[in-house]
């Protein structure tokens, strides 16, 4: 039985508790995030003949007042970043968590989200933005919490990414 | 010689041919001759080999090269050839070992039954197992937890071992009767909580978060360098349950250190930690209270009760059915030949006269409840006197001044009839079964209708009944003159209806002034009332009775006293 440490990065209220709800039934409260400023929750797969444990550490969302606890991520086997398609400002947050990850992690399998698919006519983030982030090596997934759309792939080809290396 | 020869021999002296084989072969003389000595011996070869076998495994190990995968089937077929070659040989080695293996299991099971006996019966149906299931309602909590909180002085439950950076759950060892957890999130919950208190105290190392407390349970934490040992406990552990969890967390660091220093999400090589966690799974119950065995006893008094009352009422039955047994048996004209018990009801089989007191006249004066008995009687013709006696009053019809009496089946007919009855007795008297002779000889015949007071008033003044000292009721010699005496005094209330007269009898109870007078009297009374009560019973009124007692004076016959006479007054001339 393998089990991975999968953590969710993101600004405030880009939807990583939403897209983790639609991933698993969730059995903890958020209480637990606003105390300590995070929320786990599992999921296990079946995944290429191998049992997978999920343990996914769904961490606040960064904003100007608070910084994500490096601590939160060790020993993550891959993380997720998660952006919100209607704030284009949550990129550059998300830059800065990817590196906070690669400084505290080293390199590691992650996958982008862009989130708020459902609320597309509210975009900020342009098409262009998108090929820019893919052309610096971003597997991306254009994802939405709230009807269901790519959550399911995304978590599935991370967890690909874990087992092959 | 030349001037070569002499050269070589001046490198040879100078030791310069060793120098220059040195320089060619990097090797001395010395190691020249180790190496040509492990050539030439195999046992000196393979006790240098022996030397770095072990170690070369180890490294074959340590590379991956070699693993317990790959040695288990060597190692299987091996045993398995063996024991088929020999199976005798691995009986032998494990018989050291087998013996006190199959005790100790033997023992630890039998220790389990007698504690999960135990256990049942102390929390099946008892006042303080109610107790603990409403306490677990109430709470939310199982009732398992209730009753090992109740019960124990402290126990560990659960043991995790815990990654310490990611937080992942290694392995987990539970207690026996433990409730099952969300592991998984409770190992990355206790480290987030970690995480979170040490960064709070900006990673100071005094800082470290060792116990949690959860409503009454608590749980330690035991930090390695890479995995923490979480106890979850209920209660309160001995002080040095914190060195038992250390030592744990040593142990499994010093076993498994390139295991966990190394972890990439397999768990399944952390089963071998068990045995290091199994040692923090322990437990104290409470000592309990050297109580009397207060439900033992009361269960006793019970049963004791229970089976008083069954063996007093099949005891109370038994008297009853016998006692009733014995009554059918001295009731004339019945003779039992068995009592037998039919579907809870008792049967009594017999032979029964009709002329008989029926069956159930004689269960209902009993204290039988006559629910329970049923007779089953063939009819039989009985002699005995009372029966015949009975059978003649049936078909006889005498009239009140007539008496009957048996010996043995001779009828003696006594009193005063009239001359038509008289003649009804002889016509009838031989129809009756077991009458084979009449004796009328005491029976007087009245020629007129009317009563004749010069016969009756004689008749009754005339008797006289003597009694010993203190003797107050007539004995078996008497009863015929008492019959007597009945006779004429109902004839006298006969007359006393025809003529409506009121003629009274007058019992006199004599007695003397000599002696303790007072006890002579109360003698004498109870003689007079007992002749009276007799009188009564026999048919005479009440008010035609009358009970005296009268001292024998100077002058008047001695034989008088302790005698009862009898006088006729007319009540109407008095």
């Amino acid at each position: 039985m393998l089990k991975k440490k999968v953590t969710m990065l993101g600004a405030f209220a880009v939807g990583k508790t939403s897209l983790v709800q639609q991933f698993v039934h969730s059995i903890f409260s958020e209480r637990y995030q606003t105390t300590i400023g995070v929320r786990i929750d599992q999921k296990n797969l079946h995944i290429k003949d191998t049992d997978i444990t999920l343990m996914l550490w769904d961490l606040y969302g960064q904003d100007d007042f608070m910084k994500v606890k490096a601590s939160y991520l060790l020993g993550s086997s891959a993380y997720i970043l998660v952006v919100d398609g209607t704030r284009h400002d949550t990129i550059a947050t998300a830059h800065d968590l990817h590196q906070l990850a690669i400084d505290t992690l080293g390199k590691l399998p992650f996958v982008m989200l862009i989130n708020k698919a459902d609320l597309e006519e509210s975009w900020e983030i342009s098409s262009n933005d998108i090929q820019q982030l893919r052309d610096k090596g971003y597997k991306i997934f254009i994802t939405s919490a709230k009807e269901g759309t790519n959550v399911e792939a995304a978590f599935y080809w991370l967890t690909e990414q874990m087992i092959a290396q | 010689m030349t001037t070569k020869d002499q050269s070589g021999i001046d490198l040879m002296e100078s030791g310069k041919l060793h120098a220059l084989r040195q320089l060619i072969l990097g090797l001395d003389q010395q190691d020249q001759d180790r190496l040509h000595l492990l050539l030439r011996d195999p046992h000196a070869f393979a006790d240098e080999i022996s030397e770095l076998l072990p170690y070369a495994v180890r490294r074959l190990v340590e590379k991956g090269e070699i693993t317990v995968d790959s040695l288990m089937p060597i190692i299987e077929d091996s045993m398995h050839k063996s024991v088929q070659k020999n199976p005798g040989k691995l009986v032998d080695i494990l018989f050291p070992v087998m013996g006190p293996a199959i005790r100790k299991a033997v023992s630890e099971d039998i220790k389990r039954l007698i504690a999960s006996i135990n256990t049942s019966i102390e929390t099946g149906l008892s006042f303080k197992s109610l107790k603990w299931r409403i306490q677990a309602l109430l709470s939310k909590r199982s009732y398992t937890e209730i009753l090992l909180a109740n019960t124990y002085l402290y126990h560990v439950s659960h043991v995790f071992l815990i990654h310490r950076q990611s937080g992942i759950l290694l392995h987990q060892e539970a207690a026996n009767d433990s409730q099952q957890l969300e592991s998984n999130m409770i190992s990355a919950m206790i480290t987030a909580i970690r995480d979170f208190v040490s960064d709070s105290f900006h990673n100071r190392e005094d800082t470290s978060l060792d116990t949690i407390q959860v409503g009454l349970m608590n749980i330690f934490i035991e930090q390695g360098p890479h995995a923490i040992i979480a106890a979850i406990v209920e209660g309160n552990p001995p002080a040095d349950f914190r060195l038992t969890m250390t030592e744990a967390i040593e142990a499994i660091h010093f076993n498994m250190a390139p295991e966990i220093e190394k972890f990439d999400g397999d768990t399944a090589i952390f089963i071998h930690s068990s045995k290091f966690l199994r040692t923090c799974l322990i437990r104290e119950r409470k000592q309990r209270k050297a109580r009397p065995p207060l439900a033992f006893i009361g269960l006793l008094i019970l049963l004791f009760i229970l089976i008083s009352w069954v063996g007093y009422g099949y005891i109370t039955n038994r008297r009853q059915i016998r006692a009733l047994q014995e009554q059918v048996n001295n009731t004339p004209g019945y003779h039992l030949s068995s009592v037998k018990k039919k579907a809870g009801k008792y049967w009594f089989i017999g032979l029964q006269d009709p002329d008989a007191t029926p069956f159930n006249e004689i269960v209902a004066s009993s204290t039988i409840d006559s629910n329970k008995v049923k007779g089953e009687f063939e009819a039989y013709l009985s002699l005995e006197p009372e029966i015949l006696v009975r059978k003649a009053l049936n078909r006889l019809q005498p009239p009140p001044t007539v008496f009957l009496k048996t010996q043995g089946t001779v009828l003696e007919v006594t009193g005063a009839a009239n001359q038509d009855w008289v003649e009804k007795l002889w016509a009838n008297i031989f129809k009756i079964t077991g009458i084979s002779e009449l004796d009328d000889s005491k029976l007087r015949v009245n020629h007129t209708e009317e009563p004749d007071l010069d016969w009756i008033i004689p008749e009754i003044e005339q008797k006289s009944f003597e009694f010993d000292i203190n003797i107050t009721e007539i004995d078996s010699l008497q009863f015929n003159a008492f019959q007597d005496l009945v006779q004429a005094a109902l004839l006298l209330e006969q007359y006393n209806r025809t003529h409506h007269t009121l003629l009274r009898i007058i019992v006199y109870s004599y007695t003397s002034h000599d002696g303790n007078v007072e006890a002579n009297l109360r003698v004498a009374l109870r003689r007079a009332e007992h002749f009276a009560t007799l009188l009564y019973q026999a048919g005479l009124k009440e008010e035609l009775l009358e009970a005296h007692v009268k001292f024998v004076e100077e002058g008047q016959s001695p034989s008088l006293i302790r005698s009862v006479q009898f006088k006729v007054i007319d009540k109407n001339k008095e």
